[in-house]
């Protein structure tokens, strides 16, 4: 009886195991066939290893051109939303100000109050007047602007740090802002940390805030947007295997990053429940 | 005097956050939230027309039909991610052996953007030179091309990708929150001679009670505002079969962004009341919800 139940369990997770690998296992190896093969579909692994799809993706489809762009993207808005969100945080935690709860409030309201697409035609019209339409600035300014999430998270380290070594430091006379820098930051790392695999792989895998932005130029387009915008292609049928390429160099950053900080990362979404 | 500075501090600290928020978060629900009462469309004249735009959303079939879409969206996603996200935490929190490469490979999903994601399924789910029904056929395993993405299947197939995309993400939550209940509590269950099934729900459905409460409800908000799959894979085809209501009101504010479906006006005043309709319906839902389970939760 314990047998049969143990088998049915192993049977149950080895299938939803399989399901779960199949699209990414068919994205691999598909990247590697011939077009041809491809959407011919009956084999599994490639007949012959066309390693030559990448550097056509990379080339010809301008996935250099857009991995550099969700890089410039991902990085400037991570950066951007640490900074903005942990000075925020700091002076929430730590000083008191008429305005406080008024402030706190509106963070909430902004992550709880979603009404959707709406909300980038006056982001949209706010950035041709600040004449940003025409590059990923727009988008990132827009990236960090959403930072709530990390405030309330970065609060919530914050307030696990005690008080009475920034009181000792600015005893010592030492400055708010040097006290902000050169203590508080650095006991902040694991929070940090936290915020930052966040945002990075929010605005890595961010699709409509930069396609309506690039609409008019393709040039800035992001990997999750060219990559879409090949499913359109003039002869899209034809373009599958490319497709197949370009869905596993978007994937791969954050795979790498995902493998590498595994345990931690697991840890740390766990984690941040409780936050 | 070291008052007054410590304030300037504060502010001056504050004032990115404040600004950023203010510009590009509150002003643009203040927007949204003026325009509902104008008939706008994005460029010319625009004329206050009260409530007019609201009495039009009641009257909008393609709209309700759009609400109906994501009402059937939503409770496939949930009904299917959220039983086998739980079933799939309850068996990984265990001591099973390889549990940890087991939870990476559940997990891997959600790295992967709901795009990409979407490209990759369209190209394995299209009829015609889809890598699915290539497969099946070479194998006999269905008679002819089955039309995945067509207007029988593409719900189901929209709620397949998006169930795919989001068990890991709530196994993970539920497995923090399996990991708070203390080992002692099953000792002493199964002293008391109570086996694995009664365990699980005499012990871990009320001890996982208020973190399940606030999973469920994160899960429905998610579910209701999801879109983005949907506009990659189906763009909400074919004849509004996926249309839900988040990208009917993209679609009223970008009317030739899409590419398959025939490009109608821009509708900026409208586009704005229908989405405050729809921000409604959400918290609505949502409240329900919340009150609903507490009530549930006290008397469970």
């Amino acid at each position: 009886m314990r047998l049969v139940w143990k088998a049915a369990l192993w049977a149950f997770l080895l299938i939803a195991a399989f399901l779960t690998l199949f699209p990414i296992l068919v994205t691999i190896l598909g990247s590697f066939k011939t077009n041809a093969e491809l959407t011919a579909g009956a084999t599994i692994l490639p007949s012959s290893w066309q390693f030559n799809n990448y550097v056509e993706a990379w080339r010809q489809a301008k996935f250099s051109t857009y991995t550099f762009n969700s890089l410039f993207v991902s990085v400037a808005s991570t950066l951007g939303i640490l900074l903005v969100s942990s000075m925020a945080a700091y002076v929430v935690d730590r000083m008191a100000f008429p305005g406080k709860r008024l402030y706190v409030g509106m963070q909430a309201f902004t992550m709880f109050v979603a009404i959707g697409a709406v909300v980038l035609r006056p982001q949209f019209e706010l950035m041709i007047r600040l004449h940003l339409h025409d590059s990923l600035w727009g988008v990132v300014l827009i990236l960090i602007s959403a930072h709530a999430s990390a405030f309330f998270i970065l609060y919530s380290f914050m307030s696990g740090i005690p008080k009475d070594l920034d009181e000792a430091a600015l005893i010592d006379g030492c400055s708010r802002g040097r006290t902000f820098l050169q203590l508080i930051v650095p006991l902040l790392t694991p929070g940090l940390g936290v915020c930052a695999l966040f945002a990075f792989r929010g605005a890595w895998n961010e699709y409509l805030l930069p396609f309506v932005f690039t609409l008019s130029k393709p040039q800035l387009q992001t990997l999750t947007v060219g990559l879409a915008s090949l499913k359109y292609g003039i002869s899209a049928a034809s373009q599958t295997h490319l497709m197949m390429a370009g869905a596993c160099l978007s994937i791969l950053p954050m795979l790498a990053v995902y493998l590498f900080a595994n345990r931690s990362f697991m840890q740390m979404t766990a984690g941040s429940l409780k936050g | 005097m070291r008052k007054s500075k410590e304030l300037a501090f504060s502010y001056g600290f504050l004032l990115p956050s404040l600004s950023l928020t203010l510009i590009l978060g509150i002003y643009p629900i203040a927007w949204a939230m003026r325009y509902m009462f104008y008939d706008y469309k994005g460029f010319g004249k625009k004329t206050f027309i009260g409530l007019d735009n609201f009495a039009r959303v009641m009257r909008d079939g393609e709209f309700w039909h759009s609400v109906a879409n994501t009402f059937a969206y939503a409770g496939g996603k949930l009904a299917l991610s959220i039983p086998l996200a739980l079933l799939l935490a309850v068996v990984l929190n265990r001591g099973l052996r390889g549990r940890h490469i087991l939870r990476a490979v559940f997990f891997l999903p959600t790295i992967v953007s709901t795009a990409v994601m979407a490209v990759v399924f369209f190209a394995i789910f299209n009829a015609y030179n889809g890598v699915l029904n290539q497969f099946l056929l070479k194998y006999k395993l269905i008679g002819g091309a089955v039309d995945w993405l067509g207007a029988d299947h593409a719900m189901l197939t929209v709620v397949l990708v998006s169930v795919w995309g989001a068990v890991g993400n709530y196994m993970l939550l539920f497995l923090a929150g399996l990991q708070n209940i203390p080992a002692d509590v099953y000792e002493s269950a199964s002293l008391d001679g109570a086996n694995k099934l009664q365990q699980f729900r005499y012990v871990t459905i009320p001890m996982l009670g208020p973190v399940m409460q606030m999973i469920v409800m994160l899960a429905i908000i998610n579910a209701l505002k999801g879109y983005e799959s949907i506009m990659v894979l189906t763009d909400g085809g074919p004849i509004g079969k996926t249309n839900v209501m988040f990208l009917y009101v993209y679609k009223l504010f970008f009317p030739t962004a899409g590419t398959g479906a025939a490009s109608q006006i821009q509708e900026m005043g409208y586009g704005s009341a229908v989405s405050f309709v729809t921000a409604i319906i959400v918290g609505l839902i949502t409240a329900l919800y919340y009150f609903g389970s507490k009530r549930m939760n006290r008397y469970a």
